[in-house]
Parts: structure tokens; sequence; C-alpha cells
């Protein structure tokens, strides 16, 4: 017989045996089912992945850069061996945005059909607005030599005084909290869920999706539609929105087996 | 999403381990592993087989009920419905009698020069 099976199912004659009388108030009726033990509540645990160092390219006095496809997002997201923005992230959700405030951005819509860009540290994030049909592996081409070709040129990735007009941390964290509170987690609590603003670097903001959104398989949809968008109406030079929730583990990552006899 | 038909597991314990080997869960439900060979004990290599031939939201190795499961390293090789298989190797981690171990990773995606 395993040991977890003698721990869980004791036999009578295992049981401690106690001989002082039972007070009158501690005796209830019980349901038989209240005998069983509960099952116990299991964590999923995420190891660390081992990457093969000898796979990562060395570095080069050129600019590299490398493409990612983001086929969930229509998009694609290029890492340059080099920093963007100092301590700053910056998003355009279309060309007239981008023109006015970050050059390099408006570089990238000039190549057309770009739906958004996003600028955050080594990264620069790219969706397409579906009016050009060329393979990502053509539009990533030109779109890198478009970021290499602005980088070398000396021009500013965000434009001086956009930039001098980003408000302080204090001030855009005071903001969005304001949004939550008042918007976001009461529009998602008949979801059991809940936003938590962990802190606002630069104008960059980090967020924990807790209660029913961790694991949700719709939480990223809750992000980009839902919380971006109150984020960025309340803070328009908002930069990135980063969801810290790791959802593929803990106690309710994506999918949870329903009790039985609960759903189908 | 792609739909997983086969997956292999080559697993390294360290100095603990359940010694049986795990059932695994996809989407909640745990299944046995179609073939394997070796065990979790201390020290042991487990090389199991499975065919889910499913569509994986969760793919979870089930942890030890009782101890701890000292698991030096893993590698599994995915095999998904009309494309290449791709692999992956885990690093240490050690299981409570609470926890559980995430195997699913999807493909990881393309990356390229530009």
């Amino acid at each position: 017989m395993p040991s977890w099976f003698s721990k869980v199912f004791k036999s009578e004659e295992d049981s401690p045996k106690s001989t002082a009388p039972e007070p009158i108030e501690d005796v209830v009726e019980e349901d038989d089912d209240e005998d069983e033990p509960l099952p116990k509540e299991r964590r999923v645990v995420n190891a660390p992945i081992v990457v093969d160092e000898s796979e990562a390219s060395g570095y080069s006095d050129d600019i590299v850069i490398k493409a990612k496809m983001e086929p969930q997002a229509n998009g694609c997201t290029f890492l340059v061996d080099r920093p963007l923005l100092d301590g700053l992230s910056f998003w355009a959700p279309d060309a007239d945005t981008a023109y006015g405030s970050a050059p390099l951005a408006g570089a990238i819509f000039d190549l057309g059909g770009i739906a958004t860009v996003l600028i955050h540290g080594m990264t620069v994030t790219v969706s397409r607005d579906g009016t050009e049909f060329s393979p990502w592996e053509e539009v990533a081409k030109r779109i890198g030599a478009q970021i290499r070709a602005h980088l070398k040129s000396g021009m500013p990735v965000l434009d001086p005084d956009y930039q001098a007009r980003i408000a302080d941390e204090a001030t855009i964290a005071k903001e969005l909290q304001k949004v939550i509170d008042e918007e976001i987690n009461p529009g998602i609590a008949s979801h059991s869920g809940v936003i938590t603003l962990n802190r606002v670097v630069g104008n960059t903001a980090y967020i924990t999706m807790g209660g029913g959104c961790h694991g949700c398989a719709a939480s990223t949809i809750t992000l980009r539609s839902g919380i971006e968008g109150a984020f960025r109406g309340a803070v328009p030079e908002l930069g990135a929105v980063l969801d810290e929730t790791d959802h593929t583990s803990g106690t309710n990552p994506f999918f949870k087996e329903l009790p039985a006899g609960m759903g189908m | 999403m792609p739909r997983l038909d086969t997956f292999q597991l080559v697993l390294q314990t360290g100095d603990s381990g359940p010694g049986a080997v795990p059932k695994y869960s996809i989407n909640g439900f745990p299944l046995e592993f179609d073939d394997y060979e070796g065990g979790t004990g201390p020290g042991e290599t487990l090389q199991a087989v499975a065919h889910p031939q499913s569509f994986p939201h969760t793919l979870i190795l089930s942890g030890p009920e009782d101890g701890t499961w000292d698991i030096v390293g893993a590698e599994i090789t995915y095999h998904c419905d009309g494309d290449e298989p791709y692999s992956l190797t885990l690093g240490e981690v050690m299981l409570g009698d609470h926890d559980d171990l995430n195997l699913w990773y999807a493909k990881p995606p393309k990356v390229f020069d530009v």
C-alpha cells in the first residue's frame, strides 16, 4: 500500500481515541461527505528553459537586428542589439501619432501597411493593418533596413519636445491607479478578475492580472482591448503596458478541471 | 493551437523522487503514458512516450503526492499535426507535494536576421 494512501485513509484502529467527554456544543450532525478528505490544491511549476548559447550570434560592429514573428498579433518584434530609448517607451496607434512624436516610428509607417508601432527597450514591435499582403519575411527585411538606416542617420528615436511632455512616474501611476479603481476593476469584477498596477518605470506600466484573469485564455484580449485602451485614454503618452502575470503557473493555469458534476 | 499528436519525455531525477512513473494531464484529464522505460527514483532516468492527439491548453506532469522530487533536467520533444517536431530542454527544479510540472511550451516563433 503506498504511503500516501495510508496517511489519507487511516483505519479506525489507527485513529487516536479521546477519552475526554465531548462537549455538547461540539456535537453537530455531519454529512457522510464531510468525512472524505479534501483533495490537495495543487499548483503548476515552470522549470527554467535551458538555452543553447552556441546558437546565439556573436556581437557585430554593424547594427544587428533579429526579427521574431508574433503570429497571434499579426505582428513582428525586432530585437536591436542596443537600447533604443533611455528608460522610456513609445506607442503609436497610427501614423499621425508617430510622425509628430517619434521619428523612428514615423520612418516605419512610411513603408505603408503598418497598423501600430511599439518601441520599448531594445525592441520595436510592429503590427500590420491588413492592406498589404507580402509575406512577413519580406516586410520584416524592409522594416529592419528602415530601423538600421534611421539609427545610423543619428536622428532621434523620440522627438525631444514630445519626450519633454511625458509626465513623471508618480503622476502616471496616480492616473493609472484611478482608472483601475474606477473603471477596470469594477468592470471585470463580474469575472472575479482584478488588475494590480505593480509599478511605472519611465512611461511603461507593469501590471498583474489576478483572480479570474489569472490563467484565463482571454486575458490577452482583456489586456489589449480593455485595459490598454482605458489606460491610454487617461495617459496619452503612456508607452508599453506589460503583463507580469505568469499565466502558465500557479493554481489556475488556463484550464482547471471542474469538480465532478460540473461542466461537461 | 496545434494538435499535439505525440510527445516524448526524458527526465533525470536527482537525490529524491517518487519512484513510480507519474501520470500526465492534458487539459486537466489525467492519463497514463503509453510507453516508458526507467523510473523516477533517486538517480533514475525516465523515458516516456504519450500520444494525446489533442489540443493542449495545459500539459502537466503530476508531481509527488508525498515528499519531494528533485528533477535535474528534462527534454521534451513535441510532434504536432502538420509541423516539424521540436524539442525543449528544461533545467533543474524541485517539486513539493503540492506541485505539478508544466510540460507545454508552444513552438517558439521563427527568429531570423533582417
